[in-house]
């Protein structure tokens, strides 16, 4: 377990580490990207355009820029070209949102998904397994900014069944929370549902006829326990794979059409703002916690392998 | 690849809104009747201010709390139209006295004011916030930068600017001037020149924004989500002449999917729609029919142009320039934007003294072109089948209008191809002196209602290696005999400079050094809670917050 979660921590280090180069190199070879005649606006002067360029640091080669920029990523006082406000700050405050985004879907699609794709394979080629795969291809089919709007009008502004937008503390009213989240969370997790038990379905068809399987039957095991503890548990791993990816992309701010329709104001809103305004340390940032999740997730996906297979080794 | 994901959320997004809005209902309210004072309203801005620091704030969002929360010695009249253009006094008693050479400007300030946090406003206190703004790079700072004796200095490290004196005592300020600067009074009504209490830090302050003075105050700042702009209780107490103290509380909300902006104006969920925003061309037909008594597309004084580069081949010929001119169909391209232009084709918008009251040399703007004399002309110039890039921004419906303008090159002749770029790189780029782009896309929106900031554009001055703001390298020495004559003419007296203004505007047009096509509307739209009739549309700053009453 040592040796796994020193390997980990190596990795997530040199991952992080060469997408904070590709990042910083991107924006620097594009033209026209030097943050200085953004930051001193339409009607500045040569001087002071320069000026700019020497208190920002503009001026220095590459790599102490790039270094300069990644020991104020490091210590926490790095800010942004566009509004000169801490990162962190930003980061921090946006945080909740999208935690609470990417949390609640996470856990929804991920029960919907095997609850769907075990009923479709129990009851493959029946009517309920044909009603399941209308439902996963409309919900693969329909995209996240088209559903958004859609329950946003027709449930929030029209019926006013349920708030159309924004975001609400979980400490300061967790009803309004709650009220205010459900339909980014069933917006974004439709499309998961969909893929995650069409997959579902489609492993344990594989597994069912498995050598292993017919034995359990054989040792005169219920029904009930082969699929419970050997077909689903088996069936389970790539799906796993799949959420831990997905979750930590959702974290990592993967998640901007569904922030952007519903004005939750989270980290992949900040990154989309940050993207346009070629602000490189926000997206330097976001980036690198975008892979801090990835690696983070693929440890832990890595355990629960372990656990659904005590074949696999860490 | 390096277009934003945001745009790229935005335009699905809006794609998404589209299909659902049609269905979208309205419950207007007829009559506008009398307003009342007090309660809250709720603006949503799709574009959050650049800083929620008033000495670096240079957006039109950042001006819209900025000139009611920062007055400064000077500040515009709270009405519509020309009328909104004219300076008034704010902390400053009376206009300014300006020596016969024009370079010194003596101010007095009111007695006995206060910032919100109750400390005294002194007139040294300009000074400092002149001194903050440049410090901390402000936007505009070139204004004061290249004008007042010793800001140069002060910018590259002098301990104060030699050109400005202040004694408290007397509550007198005195400004020096490197040469006669007509428009310093607007560049002292900038809201970034507001007055600001000595101590406040010299670092932005955008998350705990400075005590100012005025009927408003800056609160609750949460980056990019929400701020408050609330009343000012103090003010009315010491209310200046002229600025009102206003009605109601405002709850700005930040939201970026400009449909959603629309809808929740259009279902009463926000009150006003930001004027520095698109009306969704999805809701536009139905907000005009349903909501019309609470929708007024409304005249800005922002110049669209097509710039065309004098010393690059072909239009350093003028009959390719006047051929543009006289090609281009100004309806066309105001359907492009939902029809949110006046089609004209003078560079002074028509808000401005010294619009040019004079027909158009080329042809009427607001009829159809002359295509087959245009043709003539290129031909007649054997510049046909000359190569063309036309550089052009991604944002709609700016790339519209260059598409739309590459085809009109084709049927003239040209081989024209576009260089579409992204939005946030294409005036850094286009303004590289050593591109020399032959033509493409640009807007100027004023910085302040006098002629001079538009025709900063047209001058030799302008024309440096980076931050070229003279995209079209137009160097006239009748333009700068011009300009030498007029830029020290006092903001205060444009009105008896206007007819030299207006001739200098058409002898412009009559060169085709620039291909105006026209002035861009933007939408004032409120939800039926607010009392639409009392809300004033400013020239320069939009929507007027402390006008804002409800019903």
């Amino acid at each position: 377990m040592a040796r796994f979660a020193v390997r980990r921590l190596a990795s997530m280090v040199a991952v992080m580490f060469a997408i904070s180069i590709l990042t910083f190199l991107l924006f620097q070879v594009l033209p026209n990207s030097d943050p200085s005649t953004r930051l001193a606006g339409r009607t500045a002067s040569p001087t002071q355009i320069a000026k700019i360029r020497s208190d920002w640091g503009f001026d220095k080669p590459i790599y102490v820029q790039y270094i300069k920029t990644m020991g104020k990523i490091l210590n926490g006082t790095v800010t942004s070209y566009q509004q000169q406000l801490p990162v962190e700050d930003q980061i921090r405050q946006d945080l909740p949102t999208t935690l609470s985004l990417a949390i609640g879907a996470g856990v929804i699609w991920l029960a919907l998904g095997i609850l769907f794709g075990v009923l479709s394979a129990w009851r493959a080629g029946r009517w309920l397994d044909r009603g399941l795969t209308v439902l996963s291809l409309v919900g693969v089919s329909m995209p996240v900014f088209f559903l958004g709007a859609v329950l946003s009008y027709y449930i929030g502004d029209k019926a006013r069944i349920l708030p159309a937008g924004d975001y609400v503390a979980l400490t300061s009213d967790p009803w309004q929370w709650f009220k205010h989240m459900l339909m980014p969370w069933f917006a974004l997790s439709v499309l998961f549902i969909g893929v995650y038990s069409r997959i579902l379905r489609s492993t344990i068809l594989d597994t069912i006829n498995d050598d292993y399987v017919r034995t359990a039957r054989a040792k005169g095991l219920s029904e009930r326990q082969v699929m419970i503890r050997h077909v689903l548990r088996n069936s389970l791993i790539p799906i796993v794979s799949l959420w831990g990816l997905d979750f930590a992309s959702v974290l990592g701010g993967g998640a901007i059409l569904t922030e952007t329709v519903f004005n939750l104001h989270g980290v992949g809103q900040y990154a989309a703002q940050s993207v346009e305004g070629l602000d490189i340390p926000p997206v330097l940032v976001i980036t690198m916690f975008g892979a801090f999740a990835v690696v983070l997730l693929s440890a832990v996906v890595d355990i629960v392998y372990a656990a659904l297979d005590p074949r696999i080794r860490l | 690849m390096q277009r934003s994901f945001r745009l790229l959320s935005a335009l699905l997004v809006a794609l998404g809104s589209m299909v659902v809005v049609a269905a979208c209902g309205s419950s207007s309210s007829t009559g506008s009747g009398a307003g009342k004072t007090g309660g809250s309203v709720t603006v949503v801005q799709g574009t959050a201010p650049d800083y929620f620091d008033p000495s670096l704030s240079y957006t039109t969002q950042g001006a819209n709390w900025g000139w009611i929360s920062y007055l400064g010695l000077y500040t515009y009249a709270h009405a519509e139209g020309t009328a909104g253009t004219q300076l008034i006094p704010a902390i400053a008693t009376s206009q300014p006295v300006i020596s016969n050479s024009g370079k010194t400007y003596t101010i007095t300030i009111r007695h006995g004011l206060k910032y919100s946090n109750g400390m005294a406003v002194k007139a040294s206190d300009f000074t400092f916030s002149v001194e903050r703004a440049i410090k901390l790079n402000w936007g505009g700072a070139s204004f004061v930068t290249n004008n007042v004796v010793g800001a140069t200095a002060f910018s590259k490290g002098a301990k104060s600017i030699s050109g400005i004196t202040a004694d408290n005592a007397a509550g007198k300020i005195v400004i020096h001037l490197m040469r006669p600067y007509g428009a310093l009074e607007n560049v002292l009504a900038f809201p970034a020149m507001g007055l600001l209490p000595p101590n406040t830090a010299m670092k932005n302050l955008s998350t705990s924004p400075p005590a100012g003075f005025g009927p408003y105050e800056l609160k609750n700042v949460v980056p990019n989500v929400s701020y408050d702009v609330s009343l000012n209780p103090n003010y009315a107490g010491q209310a200046v002449p002229g600025v009102p103290a206003g009605h109601v509380n405002v709850h700005v909300k930040i939201e970026t999917n400009t449909t959603t902006e629309a809808s929740d104006v259009l279902n009463n969920s926000a009150d006003v729609f930001d004027w520095g925003d698109t009306l969704p061309p999805a809701l536009l037909s139905q907000i005009q029919s349903q909501s019309s008594d609470r929708y007024k597309a409304e005249q800005t004084a922002l110049t669209l142009y097509f710039f065309l580069n004098t010393t690059e081949k072909p239009f350093n010929n003028p009959l390719a320039r006047q051929a543009v001119i006289m090609a281009l169909d100004r309806n066309a391209l105001a359907r492009l934007d939902s029809g949110n232009l006046t089609p004209d084709c003078y560079f002074l918008p028509a808000l401005l003294v010294g619009h040019p009251t004079a027909p158009c040399p080329y042809g009427n703007p607001a009829a159809a072109p002359n295509l087959a004399a245009a043709k003539k002309l290129v031909a007649q110039a054997g510049l046909t089948g000359t190569p063309v890039t036309v550089w052009g921004q991604e944002r709609s419906p700016r790339k519209e209008y260059v598409d739309y303008y590459a085809s009109v090159l084709n049927s003239l002749g040209f081989k024209a191809t576009t260089k579409i770029i992204a939005s946030a790189s294409y005036f850094p780029t286009i303004e590289t002196l050593k591109l020399h782009p032959q033509t493409g896309f640009a807007d100027w929106q004023q910085d302040f209602p006098n002629p001079i900031d538009f025709y900063l554009l047209l001058s030799k001055a302008a024309l440096q290696p980076t931050g070229n703001q003279n995209f079209g390298e137009v160097s006239d020495p009748v333009i700068e005999k011009g300009l030498a004559k007029l830029s020290g003419v006092p903001s205060s007296q444009l009105s008896s400079v206007a007819s030299q203004w207006q001739t200098l505007d058409e002898y412009v047009a009559k060169k085709a050094y620039v291909a105006v096509f026209g002035y861009e509307k933007t939408p004032k739209f409120t939800s039926n809670r607010i009392n639409f009739g009392s809300l004033l549309f400013h020239p320069l700053y939009g929507n007027d917050w402390s006008s804002l009453q409800l019903k």
